[in-house]
């Protein structure tokens, strides 16, 4: 379970929002860009720092400003899937899904199997010794969702992860994400600006407006002022 | 949108490159052969030609009044402007031979290319333009005659010049003679070989050598040496800068300085070599007469005084 | 002149290519003869008979010398340098933005001046130096300051303007992953900008090899010790011109060698991808 207060002072409003997201939940932030959601996720992963905040996963402290207690990036076990999936283009398939294992310097047998293992249900095992530079869209994107499992991480966090994307490759992601979101039974939040995304991968919904939180509840209950894109 | 070539259109392009490529082979070809073949390191045995000195009294001849053009000194041959291609080792007299020749002689100007003998020679062989050629060594001049640079009759002693050991002013090495010179750890600067002051310095350490030091004072001294420069004033500056113990130079250079920047060490005269300046009119020169008036004027007392007051030594009349 | 509108298209098309065969040629020639001249005037013969003189090949082993330890020192010292800089922002940062461009405009000559006076034996610092027994103007290790302190910038430059440009998000994608600092800066950061990085180090080793003005002024001219190739050139040319046209046809044949070699890695690079 993930418990996270934050404020930070931005440049324009001040980041002020609390969330909780439970054990296999798909929790959206929906607002208009600039409203301060990616900066929540950047925090969140530790690539940002807040001007206060307590964040605990699992009962782990990761963050707690008043004590000064700050866990680096690398220890947070965070899956982290951005909008441009960042796979490595230089690397092959295998070797985008083995990194985050081979950087926890795992052993050998363990790595090799749990690579086949995800590249099998992210069905890119074919793809496994092509250069990660050279797939499509969809195909890099599950490439970036195979990585960030693979290390089992106990929080999965997507910035606007199927913006990009056509309709096949999306609904492919969509169905891809919430069945090990739930298998894994681990908290997952979803960054997105499209109605569609939401209804159709949210459990729970928040709307994020410069920095507050608007509105909490069901997607479908979505009242009509968020300021959302309706488009696809 | 690419247009495709067609086989008319390649001729065409072909034909032209082919034309460039032909004329500028021929302009190149051209060139070279008046250029003349590749000299081997001079390996210099003095040679000290003694000519008569033209007689003193100079009259002051305007021979037209023509209206010069640019102000600054440019290498490039303007009516009454003059090029001079000079030894580096005149550098600071020529900031007094200039004005006064142009007050002698009043509408003409010279304009100083100042650079070691050796490669102000390099650069009339390669085509550069010069009206008068005031050269530091007796063997490159005589070499240029041979090439036919020069206008043989016009090449006249102009000055001599001894060498010298200066020291920087806080003497660092604590050098009290000559043979301190060979000490460990102690760092000359010389001109190169192919400089005359370099190959000057040289024959002074074999003489030396043979009359007082031995050969493995020559040698140590050798070995003590850190830059060999490409230019006479390059060495002095070296010493004044204190980056060095000692520098070979020429007297002329450690008279004109300021009276306390360098500390001296006179070779006695039977080691020394009497460095002879030559002065002559090219033949490229499209100013002669013009540089027959700056020659004469550096053969008067007037240029010999400037001379002197910078350190030069006068030439011995025969 | 008729205006080009009524002209049939045949003879506009003839005259645009008219036009950029001159250009093509004339740029191409202005670069490849004066290359070509140096090959003529001196012949074969004479070239092998005098790469065997002392002079030239002391010249030759002290540039490779020198210019190889200058570029492993750029690289090694001045990859982390160019990472962290980028990276984090500093008090001062612009005046070292602008410091490191310094030496691109900054002449040669007043280059080894400056070097002169700080290290030089009285020199501000260089006076201590003396005193512990390390001189060190005039010596080989000037030399390869001389070079690093001119030739740096190209490759700061690179590689500043590489990092900054990298996306952020494939770092911090890796960090999220587990990875530490080092592992993503060798195994991320470096793989995906090595041919900028590349190209960099070529360009540096080509400067650093065509040093002369602040070598001349704070190492001095010492054939074995100090007398790098493009001195000896220079010497060369005012007493043995065999010996200067020797060592720049040297000069040529090697920089050639490595811009090629550095065109094949390149093209490799791109047919793998």
């Amino acid at each position: 379970m993930l418990e996270a207060v934050i404020v930070k002072k931005l440049r324009d409003y001040t980041l002020d929002v609390t969330l909780t997201v439970q054990p296999g939940e798909v929790m959206v932030l929906m607002g208009m860009n600039g409203s301060g959601k990616s900066t929540t996720l950047n925090i969140i992963a530790g690539l940002l720092e807040a001007d206060t905040a307590t964040i605990t996963l699992n009962g782990e402290c990761l963050c707690r400003t008043g004590d000064d207690l700050d866990l680096p990036v690398e220890d947070r076990r965070i899956g982290y899937v951005l909008q441009n999936s960042a796979v490595f283009p230089h690397m092959s398939v295998r070797d985008n899904v083995a990194f985050g294992l081979r950087a926890r310097h795992k052993k050998r047998p363990v790595i090799t199997e749990r690579v086949a293992l995800w590249m099998d249900r992210m069905h890119i095992a074919d793809l496994a010794d092509v250069k990660a530079g050279n797939l499509s869209g969809g195909q890099k994107q599950r490439v970036a969702l195979a990585r960030a499992l693979a290390i089992e991480p106990h929080l999965l966090m997507m910035d606007e992860p199927f913006t990009a994307l056509d309709a096949e490759s999306t609904q492919t992601a969509k169905d891809l994400t919430r069945r090990f979101v739930k298998e894994m039974q681990i908290p997952c939040l979803v960054v997105t600006h499209r109605m569609a995304d939401c209804t159709e991968i949210g459990d729970r919904a928040c709307v994020i407006c410069e920095g507050r939180k608007e509105w909490e509840g069901c997607p479908d209950e979505m009242p009509e002022f968020a300021p959302v894109c309706h488009c696809a | 949108m690419k247009e495709k070539l067609t086989l008319s259109n390649l001729v065409l392009i072909s034909v032209i490159f082919g034309l460039l490529l032909v004329s500028a082979l021929f302009a190149g070809c051209t060139q070279s052969t008046t250029s003349t073949p590749a000299t081997t390191a001079a390996t210099t045995v003095p040679v000290t030609t003694v000519a008569t000195p033209v007689a003193a009294a100079t009259t002051a001849v305007p021979t037209t009044v023509v209206t010069t053009a640019t102000p600054a000194p440019t290498y490039t041959a303007t009516e009454g402007n003059l090029v001079a291609y000079t030894a580096a080792s005149l550098t600071g007299a020529s900031s007094s031979i200039g004005p006064a020749f142009t007050k002698a002689y009043p509408n003409h100007k010279v304009a100083f290319n100042l650079d070691g003998t050796q490669a102000l020679k390099t650069q009339v062989e390669a085509g550069a333009y010069a009206d008068v050629f005031i050269s530091a060594s007796n063997s490159y001049t005589n070499t240029l005659k041979s090439e036919g640079y020069f206008v043989n009759d016009s090449v006249k002693t102009l000055t001599t010049n001894y060498i010298i050991v200066i020291l920087p002013a806080s003497n660092p090495a604590n050098i009290k003679s000559l043979s301190d010179l060979a000490k460990p750890g102690v760092k000359i600067a010389m001109a190169a070989g192919t400089v005359p002051v370099g190959s000057a310095t040289m024959t002074v350490l074999n003489n030396s050598a043979k009359s007082t030091y031995g050969e493995a004072w020559k040698n140590s001294t050798i070995s003590n040496v850190v830059t060999y420069e490409t230019s006479e004033p390059a060495v002095a500056t070296k010493v004044s800068l204190g980056e060095v113990d000692a520098g070979f130079v020429y007297q002329s250079t450690a008279a004109a300085s300021a009276s306390g920047t360098y500390k001296t060490i006179a070779i006695p005269a039977k080691d020394n070599y009497l460095q002879t300046y030559t002065i002559g009119i090219l033949k490229g020169s499209t100013n002669k007469a013009i540089a027959a008036d700056f020659e004469q004027f550096m053969l008067s007392s007037a240029g010999q005084q400037i001379l002197a007051n910078y350190g030069f030594t006068a030439p011995k009349t025969s | 002149m008729i205006s080009r509108r009524l002209l049939p298209k045949k003879y506009r098309r003839n005259l645009t290519y008219l036009a950029a065969g001159i250009l093509i040629a004339g740029v191409t020639l202005y670069l490849a003869l004066p290359i070509l001249a140096l090959f003529i005037r001196i012949s074969p013969d004479m070239f092998f008979e005098t790469v065997h003189d002392p002079n030239v090949i002391s010249a030759l082993w002290l540039s490779l010398f020198t210019t190889c330890i200058t570029l492993a020192v750029v690289i090694v010292v001045g990859t982390p340098f160019a990472y962290y800089h980028c990276r984090y922002s500093y008090p001062g940062k612009v005046v070292v933005d602008t410091l490191i461009d310094l030496p691109l405009v900054l002449p040669p000559a007043v280059a080894g001046v400056a070097l002169l006076v700080l290290y030089g034996r009285v020199g501000l610092l260089g006076k201590y130096f003396n005193m512990f027994g390390m001189p060190l103007a005039f010596t080989t290790l000037a030399v390869i300051m001389a070079q690093i302190f001119v030739a740096s910038p190209f490759y700061l430059r690179q590689a500043k303007s590489l990092f900054e440009q990298l996306d952020p998000a494939y770092e911090q994608t890796a960090r999220t992953l587990g990875a530490s600092s080092l592992r993503t800066l060798t195994l991320v950061t470096l793989p995906m900008t090595a041919t900028g990085l590349i190209s960099g180090a070529v360009m540096t080793f080509g400067r650093a090899l065509g040093e002369f003005g602040a070598t001349i002024m704070f190492a001095g001219n010492l054939p074995g010790v100090t007398q790098t190739m493009p001195l000896a050139v220079y010497v060369g040319m005012q007493g043995n011109i065999n010996v200067g046209l020797t060592i720049s046809i040297l000069l040529v044949i090697i920089s050639f060698t490595i811009m090629i070699a550095v065109r094949l890695i390149q093209k490799r690079e791109a047919e793998r991808a």
